[in-house]
C-alpha cells in the first residue's frame, strides 16, 4: 500500500528538511550542557510516534479523501512536534517568529484535521460493516479468520455460538445451524489443482452470502464445509433456507480458469435446531445430520433429531 | 540382514514425494529460498532429477512448511495431494491397484519411495485390518503433522479409487487438537485421540471391493520397474522401523540391548549411539513395542492380564499392571473399559 502514497511521504520529509534548514540558518546549535534531555525525549517521542501512526495508516489504506485528511492531520502534528524538538537543540533568536507559528499553529490545525478524518473514517466503517454483516455478527477478530474465503473460521463460529446460544435461550427464541458440504470437492482439487479449488470456495462464499438474510452468519468450518448460523429461525424456516441454498448451488456453473468449461456441484446440508446445549454438542448434532444427508441419496438435506 | 536407512542417509529422491510438498507450498506463494532454508539443498537441485536427500532434510522441510504456512489445514491439503504421487512406476502401480488390499500391499512394498518418513505396518485379524503407522527415522515434533498428512492421503486415495468413502477408524497418539473440525471434514467422525498408538482400522470386507482404475497388467509392469528402482537403492526400511519389527518378532524371547545389537551386527555402544542420533533410547523403543502389543491383545483379543504378562515376559500380572500404568497412566482394567 505504501507505494500508493510515496508522493505524500516525500512531501512530508521535504517539509521536515526545510524546517531543519530554516532553523539552522537563523539559529545556532546549543551547548551540550544547555540541552534538556527529558524535553527531547518527550517531544522527540511525540514526533516519532506520530510518524509511526502516519506510516501505519498509509500502509493500511487505499488513496482517497479520508486518507488525505489523515495524512494532513498527522503531518501537521508531526511537523509541529518536530519543530518543538528542534527548539531544544537549536537556539533561535526572538526576532525570528516562524518557529512559533509552526509550533503553535500546526498542532491545533493538525488535531482538528485528524478529528475530522476520524469522524469520516467512522462513517466509512459503518458502510463497510454493512457490507461485512453476513460475515461477522457483532464481533470481530481478524486472527481467527480463514485466509482463503475471508470468512470466520470454526473457532470464530464456536465463539459466536457461545454468545448466541445464551442469548437465544434467555429470550426463548429459536436458533438453527446449517452445515453445508460440497459433494466430491476432492475431485476438483485433484483434477484442476488447489488454486481452482480455492477459487471455487471463494465463489461459493459469494453465492451463499447473496442468498442469506441480513441477520445470518456464514463461516468456513473446514475444508469444503461451510456453517450458516440462522438466528430467530425455527426448523421449518431453516429447512426452507437450506433447500434454497442447495438449489442455488446446484444451478451455479463454475467456470474453470484454463478451458472455461462449466462444472456443476451438489451439496449436502445438515440442519440442527439449537436446544439447551453447548456449542460443541450442537455442532456434533449438525455434523451427524450432515453425514446422514450424505448417505441418503434422495434428498440433500437432513434434519438432526 | 539387508541394510536400512538412517536419518542422515541420502535415500529419498527429492523430485518425487518431497517435490509434491514443495510444489504445493510454492503455489501458496511461499518463496523457494525461505521454504528450503536450512535443508541444505536448493530448488534448482531438485529440477536436475537426481538429488537424493536424507530424512533429516525432509524433517527440516516440514518444519519450514509448518512455519511458513501456519493454517490448520496445511497437512490435510498436502495429504490430499500425496498419493498416488510423483514416484513414477510405484505411483502408477498404486493408481492401477485392483482393490484396497493390493493398494496397501504396494504401499508397504514401495514405502521407501511413496512414504519414506512414515511406514505402514499391516496386521490382520478375523474381522479387521489394522494399519499401524511407524516412525522410520525419528520424526519427533513433526509426527502429528506427518500423521495428519498420511491418514488424509490414504483416506483420500481410497475414497477416490473405490468411489465411496470408506468407514475408516482412526487412532492417534497425540492429544485432540484445537482444530478438530479439520479432522472431521478430511477424515470423518470416527476419531480417537490419546490412543497410545497411531493406526487406521477397517473391516476386512472393504479390502476386496473392486476399484475403478483396476488394471492388473499395468500393475505388473509398473511393479517390475519399481522393483528395479528399489534394488538399485538397496535399502529396506528406516532404522527405527527395523528395530521395532525386530523387537516385535522376537517378543516371545527375553531381549536385551546387547542381543539386539548383535542381531544388527554392531556393538552395543554403536546401537546406543545410533538410537541417540534418532533421539531415542533402547528402553523407550522396547516399551513402545510392548505397550502397543499389550493394548492390542487386551482390547482386541480379550486376553487376560496373566496371559499378556507371560507373553511379554513380565514376572506376573502385577508387574504388567505397574508397567502399564507407567506407559499409559492407567491400569489395563481401566483401559479395557473404553473399548477401542
Amino acid at each position: 500500500m505504501l507505494a500508493l502514497h510515496k508522493w505524500k511521504i516525500l512531501l512530508i520529509l521535504v517539509a521536515a528538511n526545510l524546517l531543519l534548514l530554516g532553523c539552522l540558518s537563523v539559529g545556532e546549535i546549543k551547548d551540550w550542557r544547555e540541552i534538556d534531555w527529558l524535553d527531547i525525549l518527550g517531544e522527540g517521542g511525540i514526533s516519532l510516534l506520530s510518524l509511526v501512526w502516519l506510516l501505519l495508516i498509509l500502509h493500511s489504506r487505499p488513496a482517497g479523501r479520508v486518507t488525505n485528511f489523515f495524512v494532513a492531520g498527522l503531518a501537521g502534528i508531526f511537523l509541529a512536534s518536530f519543530q518543538d524538538t528542534l527548539d531544544e537543540v537549536i537556539r533561535i533568536p526572538d526576532t525570528v517568529s516562524f518557529d512559533q507559528w509552526v509550533e503553535s499553529g500546526l498542532m491545533p490545525i493538525g488535531l482538528l484535521l485528524l478529528t475530522y478524518a476520524i469522524y469520516h473514517w467512522h462513517k466509512e466503517q459503518l458502510h463497510i460493516n454493512e457490507h461485512l454483516r453476513k460475515r461477522e455478527r457483532l464481533f470481530r477478530e481478524h486472527r481467527i479468520q480463514d485466509p482463503v474465503t475471508h470468512l470466520g473460521s470454526a473457532e470464530y463460529l464456536r465463539r459466536q455460538l457461545h454468545t448466541e446460544l445464551l442469548h437465544h435461550h434467555q429470550q426463548q427464541l429459536p436458533l438453527s445451524l446449517l452445515l453445508l458440504d460440497v459433494d466430491n470437492f476432492a475431485h476438483i482439487n485433484r483434477r484442476y489443482g488447489n488454486e481452482e479449488g480455492d477459487r471455487l470456495l471463494q465463489e461459493l462464499t459469494e453465492l451463499i452470502l447473496l442468498n442469506l438474510r441480513r441477520c445470518d452468519l456464514l463461516c468456513r468450518y473446514a475444508g469444503d464445509r461451510f456453517a450458516v448460523l440462522l438466528p430467530n429461525t425455527g426448523e421449518t424456516m431453516a429447512q426452507m433456507l437450506a433447500q434454497e441454498l442447495a438449489n442455488v448451488i446446484r444451478h451455479f456453473a463454475f467456470k474453470t480458469r484454463r478451458h472455461g468449461e462449466s462444472v456443476f456441484h451438489s451439496v449436502s446440508i445438515g440442519v440442527a435446531l439449537a436446544l439447551d446445549e453447548s456449542p460443541e454438542h450442537l455442532l456434533a448434532r449438525a455434523n451427524q445430520a450432515l453425514l446422514h444427508a450424505k448417505e441418503k441419496q434422495e434428498s440433500d438435506i437432513f434434519l438432526a433429531a | 540382514m539387508k541394510p536400512w536407512y538412517e536419518c542422515d542417509t541420502p535415500c529419498i529422491l527429492a523430485h518425487q514425494q518431497p517435490a509434491v510438498l514443495i510444489d504445493l507450498a510454492l503455489t501458496r506463494g511461499i518463496d523457494s529460498h525461505r521454504l528450503l532454508r536450512g535443508t541444505g539443498f536448493f530448488y534448482e537441485d531438485i529440477l536436475a532429477g537426481k538429488l537424493h536427500i536424507a530424512p533429516r532434510q525432509c524433517y527440516q522441510l516440514l518444519t519450514n512448511i509448518r512455519r511458513l504456512l501456519p493454517s490448520d489445514d496445511t497437512s490435510f491439503l498436502m495429504g490430499h495431494r500425496l498419493f498416488p504421487g510423483n514416484c513414477g512406476a510405484a505411483s502408477s502401480a498404486l493408481l492401477n491397484a485392483k482393490d484396497l488390499q493390493q493398494a496397501l500391499e504396494l504401499l508397504t512394498r514401495y514405502r521407501l519411495l511413496l512414504t519414506p518418513l512414515i511406514a505402514p505396518r499391516l496386521h490382520y485379524d478375523a474381522d479387521f485390518l489394522y494399519i499401524y503407522w511407524q516412525d522410520t527415522c525419528g520424526a519427533n515434533s513433526e509426527w502429528p503433522f506427518l500423521m495428519e498428512m498420511i491418514t488424509t492421503a490414504l483416506t483420500s486415495l481410497s475414497r477416490w479409487l473405490s468411489g465411496q468413502s470408506l468407514p475408516w477408524r482412526y487412532y492417534f497418539s497425540h492429544h485432540q487438537p484445537r482444530y478438530i473440525e479439520q479432522y472431521q471434514v478430511h477424515l470423518g467422525d470416527h476419531l480417537a485421540f490419546n490412543s497410545h498408538m497411531d493406526a487406521m482400522v477397517i473391516a476386512r470386507e472393504y479390502l476386496h471391493t473392486p476399484w475403478i482404475n483396476a488394471s492388473p497388467s499395468a500393475v505388473i509392469l509398473a511393479q517390475r520397474d519399481a522393483d528395479a528402482q528399489l534394488a538399485e537403492i538397496g535399502l529396506e526400511g528406516g532404522f527405527l522401523e527395523r528395530l521395532y519389527c525386530h523387537l516385535l518378532h522376537n517378543i516371545q524371547r527375553p531381549t536385551s540391548l546387547d542381543q539386539v545389537a548383535a542381531s544388527f551386527g554392531m556393538s552395543s555402544a554403536t546401537l546406543k549411539r545410533k538410537l541417540g542420533k534418532h533421539q531415542s533410547h533402547f528402553q523407550a523403543q522396547y516399551d513402545q513395542v510392548r505397550k502397543c502389543l499389550a493394548l492390542y491383545l487386551i482390547n482386541r483379543q480379550g486376553w487376560s492380564n496373566e496371559q499378556v504378562a507371560s507373553h511379554l515376559h513380565f514376572h506376573d500380572a502385577n508387574n504388567l499392571r505397574r508397567a502399564f500404568k507407567r506407559w499409559t497412566g492407567v491400569t489395563p482394567t481401566v483401559l479395557k473399559a473404553f473399548t477401542l
